[in-house]
């Protein structure tokens, strides 16, 4: 297969109290695709996420990122390697109060950690780069606009422009349209698969919704009690592979 | 019209609940009604309220209104010093409270404060600045530092902090958190993250307060001027012991000019922030 750029491999997280959260979990995000993973609640599809991020430290396995195991690392490294992961949430998570170019401009800080930048200044050279990315996101219109009078779905692109500038290797996003209507669920995923497909990133996606899955993604992961349950590109995947994934644990 | 609406209708409920749970329902109305009423009587005992006294009197208010008429303008030079002075007084608190409320509410704010030790020293200094009341402050520091303005912005600036950080605080601890999570994981310094995600957040509402706590200070300021704290409240004490009524009324004019200004820019300004 080629260029896995995130390959996580026998992932494992037991809690304390002795319920396992993930089991042994594989898979791999290659560069250029969409991998979208379903599941029902409680199957452990955020928990696989805030592995990946080391929100939770994962308790076997290994998580492989741009030449390092994210699972080995620690405080100052594991910071440093973890920002070829850019992560966006159910909510778009941007500081309201200021504009919406500032906050694409954020997602560069970590690459400039200047006296000025350290007190409150944006870096002025990743200007340029935020508008471009302001542009991939269809929003060049509203930099200057104060991102708390945004709907929550361009609320949603700034991040992913914030999410852009930051140059990741992975985009991680865990159910980015959970709070928008259909139609800006739509334009939210036309964007990731689009990022995927024209910039050559590689996009992992965690969704609720089976519909959105089919018409988006490139290859399917199903997570059922921790585990995967299937692998498939979406050309090989049936409406059963993933209705089993709901109704299985009732049975 | 019921027969319209086949649904609810406003006495539907009641019809629903039984006659003694209504009767219920109408006797504790009752006993709350004698409860509220008993308390209004027991405070006109207390504070020995004498309607009768307020006619009797009433000629006597009308000879002070009528001996301060007209205002004295040609005091207004001598009124112009004061009125800065209570308006610098009223300044310096707010801005001294400022000062020192920032760093303690920081303290005191559960979802930021560095140790626990720390949140409940700087939450007991905050209860205590705010319970003792400024003009106790002001008798404090008028026997510390002697008669003048000084006292009187400190005793403000000390009061101030109480407010002041309480609520700081807890507009820190209601700052939503999921930005300042975001930043963190692209791998900002904590730092940056502290002076791009939660200042910009809270900065707004902490100078929306601030400027609501100069306006309360500014009105302070003149009642400090009573106990000895400088500024216009302490020519308005003199002039009325020499019961100069018609200096009187002019200093409670330039009172009434001030206190509405700063009303009105303070609001205009938190308007402007919102």
């Amino acid at each position: 297969m080629p260029d896995a750029r995130l390959s996580v491999r026998g992932l494992g997280l037991r809690y304390p109290n002795g319920t396992h959260a993930l089991r042994g979990v594989d898979l791999e995000v290659r560069a250029g695709e969409l991998l979208i993973v379903l599941g029902g609640n409680g199957c452990g599809k955020t928990t696989l996420l805030r592995c990946v991020t080391r929100a939770l430290a994962p308790t076997t396995g290994e998580v492989w990122l741009g030449g390092q195991n994210l699972a080995s690392l620690n405080g100052e490294q594991l910071r440093r390697a973890r920002q070829a992961l850019a992560l966006i949430g159910q909510h778009a998570a941007l500081v309201r109060r200021r504009s919406v170019i500032a906050n694409v401009a954020c997602g560069a800080l970590a690459r400039h950690k200047t006296i000025w930048t350290n007190l409150g200044g944006l870096p002025s050279s990743e200007l340029p780069g935020a508008l471009t990315c302001l542009g991939q996101v269809g929003l060049s219109d509203l930099a200057e606009r104060r991102a708390g009078n945004l709907s929550g779905g361009q609320a949603q692109r700034v991040a992913i422009a914030r999410a852009l500038l930051q140059h990741p290797l992975v985009l991680l996003a865990d159910e980015p349209v959970a709070s928008l209507d259909p139609e800006a669920a739509n334009e939210i995923m036309r964007l990731l698969r689009r990022l995927a497909h024209d910039q050559g990133l590689a996009v992992l996606c965690v969704l609720h919704q089976v519909d959105l899955a089919f018409a988006y993604a490139d290859r399917v992961v199903g997570m059922r009690d921790g585990q995967v349950a299937f692998d498939r590109q979406r050309a090989h995947l049936a409406m059963d592979d993933v209705q089993s994934l709901y109704t299985a644990r009732a049975a | 019209m019921s027969a319209n609406n086949p649904g609810f209708t406003a006495d539907a409920p009641a019809m629903l609940v039984p006659g003694w749970a209504r009767s219920m329902a109408i006797a504790t109305r009752a006993v709350f009604i004698v409860l509220g009423m008993a308390i209004l009587v027991q405070a006109l005992f207390v504070v020995q309220a004498r309607p009768q006294d307020l006619v009797t009197g009433f000629h006597g208010m009308v000879d002070i209104v009528h001996r301060s008429m007209p205002p004295d303008f040609s005091a207004l030079p001598d009124a112009a010093w004061p009125a800065l002075e209570t308006i610098d007084i009223g300044l310096f608190g707010t801005i001294m409270g400022i000062i020192l409320a920032v760093p303690l509410s920081v303290l005191a704010a559960a979802n930021v404060t560095p140790s626990r030790w720390l949140y409940y020293v700087s939450r007991a200094v905050i209860g205590f600045t705010r319970a003792v009341p400024d003009l106790v402050w002001a008798l404090l520091f008028v026997t510390a530092v002697g008669l003048g303005p000084f006292p009187g912005g400190l005793a403000l600036a000390v009061h101030s902090v109480g407010m002041l950080g309480r609520l700081f605080a807890e507009t820190i601890e209601n700052m939503d958190m999921a930005p300042i999570d975001a930043l963190s994981l692209t791998g900002a310094s904590r730092l940056q993250v502290f002076t791009h995600g939660v200042v910009p957040s809270v900065l707004p509402a902490l100078a929306g307060i601030g400027l609501y706590r100069l306006d309360e200070n500014i009105r302070s300021s003149l009642v400090l001027g009573f106990v000895g704290a400088g500024g216009i409240g302490f020519q308005l004490l003199t002039a009325m012991n020499l019961f100069q009524y018609r200096q009187v009324s002019l200093l409670l004019m330039v009172v009434f000019v001030i206190v509405f200004a700063a009303e009105r820019l303070s609001a205009v300004c938190r308007e402007r922030l919102a």
